[in-house]
């Protein structure tokens, strides 16, 4: 009997996605260092691609894959046929790529720049080109004046849907003044900027926590939440959305449960401390339900379902859309999210997650 | 209920395993030490083909509140299959999830005729 409900379950959630389309927020190309050195000029592309000198991609030494118990479908997902695949099992219509490596850890300005050149470029060549998929513009951060030029740069090619900040590991965060120029240009070029937390480099945003903790469990159930969190605070306090009204904001991967927290203390403290945030006319939590939007990946999962229907009432199908995180190992699939909507909420709003909210957010011509 | 031949016992060694397809349904036919199981190839997770996930061990860990003292213990190699897309573990033998008290796998019932692993759907 158990056996057919699950069956039956499965099915249903298939038949109803495969007959929906399916935005996805946060697919991440793999880039290997030899593929990406093609791309960048000396002394830089010598670095990427001779380890004898020290590959500047750095490890943290975490067991991901926790001795083979996971899949690894990262090495291989480098191509559009790779890209095709997937959406052809998870029914996704319209991904959108982006290239993952968090730009800001870098401590070398310049190779940051030319990593962020390089990765765009071969976006360009091996995506773009090759495909009507859409993707985002990798952005460094370390000089904000130079991720402004690519975002002039690029800003007329109409598949880049948006431009990609690491956060954990850009500093200072992401509110400071210095970006700006960034943000202005990307407002400029009608580009949205999506923001994404992960845990390889916590241990350059959180040394002391990734140093100290026992197991990789730990350090990713805090890591994106932690660096979204902080970007979040730090954007809406400094006044961004305020600055640059035409900018919508993108956060990917950190699941939804910390934004009811973060916007009803913001609340909070704006209230009492409103001369600490004097650009701001309105309370934090408009700002946020105005300007930012937020990935469901990786979905919380309560025992009690009912929990999660509660979280996503509070961030709003207007303001939530459907991630899957692929080829990342806590990728999630759309009947996750799927199973939350189709149960508790309108068709209405079941589109609005799945294809509407998405298309506003990174104003998509689909 | 329907009787499918899967396989042979040759074929079948233990810690071998087939998945195969009955009546539109995927299904993973496991020998474990000489006795058969089959389960849908299906996590209770996100859907995910576990049947065709890594058999390995796993830690189990004890903690002795008056001496203080934690054991961790790799073990039960070869009995835990784990989800290929996120990692689920469940007991190979009878289909118990391992971080989930209340999630079994939906199983069927598997015998040997004639030298032939048969499962019934």
């Amino acid at each position: 009997m158990v056996f057919l409900v699950y069956n039956a379950m499965a099915q249903t959630s298939q038949d109803a996605l495969g007959e929906t389309t399916v935005v996805d927020t946060d697919v991440h190309l793999t880039v290997h260092p030899e593929d990406l050195a093609q791309y960048i000029d000396e002394p830089h592309k010598t670095h990427v691609s001779n380890t004898t000198y020290g590959t500047p991609f750095p490890s943290s030494g975490w067991d991901q894959w926790m001795g083979g118990k996971i899949d690894d479908n990262w090495s291989t997902f480098t191509s559009t046929e790779e890209i095709d695949q997937f959406c052809e099992d998870f029914n996704v219509d319209h991904p959108i790529i982006n290239t993952f490596d968090p730009l800001g850890k870098f401590p070398q300005d310049k190779l940051a720049n030319a990593l962020m050149r390089g990765y765009n470029d071969y976006v360009i060549d091996n995506i773009l080109d090759e495909s009507e998929h859409k993707a985002l513009i990798a952005l460094a951060t370390q000089e904000p004046d130079k991720a402004a030029e690519e975002l002039d740069r690029l800003g007329d090619e109409d598949q880049f849907v948006g431009a990609y900040v690491g956060t954990t590991g850009s500093h200072p965060p992401l509110g400071d003044p210095q970006y700006d120029i960034m943000y202005k240009a990307a407002e400029d070029n009608d580009l949205p900027i999506a923001f994404h937390g992960n845990a390889e480099d916590f241990m350059f945003e959180f040394p002391r926590q990734n140093q100290a903790l026992n197991k990789f469990l730990q350090v990713h159930t805090l890591a994106h939440t932690w660096s979204q969190e902080l970007t979040l605070n730090s954007l809406i306090t400094e006044g961004v959305p305020e600055k640059f009204p035409g900018l919508n904001f993108v956060f990917l991967e950190s699941g939804i449960g910390w934004v009811p927290y973060t916007m009803h203390r913001l609340n909070k403290e704006y209230s009492i401390r409103r001369n600490e945030a004097p650009l701001l006319e309105k309370s934090p939590e408009e700002y946020i339900r105005e300007s930012c939007y937020f990935a469901s990946q990786p979905l919380g999962e309560p025992n009690d379902p009912k929990h999660m229907n509660s979280l996503i009432e509070m961030v709003g199908a207007e303001n939530l859309m459907y991630a899957s995180d692929y080829p990342h190992w806590d990728f999630d699939h759309p009947s996750g999210v799927d199973k939350h909507l189709r149960s508790h909420f309108s068709a209405e709003q079941r589109q609005q997650v799945l294809y509407d909210t998405p298309i506003e957010a990174f104003k998509l011509n689909i | 209920m329907t009787k499918h031949t899967v396989a042979t016992e040759e074929e079948l060694q233990p810690g071998g395993r087939k998945v195969i397809q009955i009546e539109g349904r995927e299904i993973g036919v496991f020998n474990t030490d000489g006795e058969y199981v089959a389960y849908s190839n299906w996590c209770a997770h996100q859907s995910g083909p576990l049947c065709e996930g890594s058999i390995t061990g796993t830690y189990e860990a004890s903690f002795d509140s008056d001496s203080l003292e934690y054991e961790l213990e790799w073990c039960d190699e070869e009995k835990i299959i784990n989800c290929p897309w996120h990692g689920w573990e469940y007991d190979i033998e009878d289909g118990s999830c391992l971080s989930r008290q209340k999630v079994k796998l939906p199983s069927y019932p598997v015998t040997v005729e004639d030298g032939n692993i048969v499962v019934d759907v």
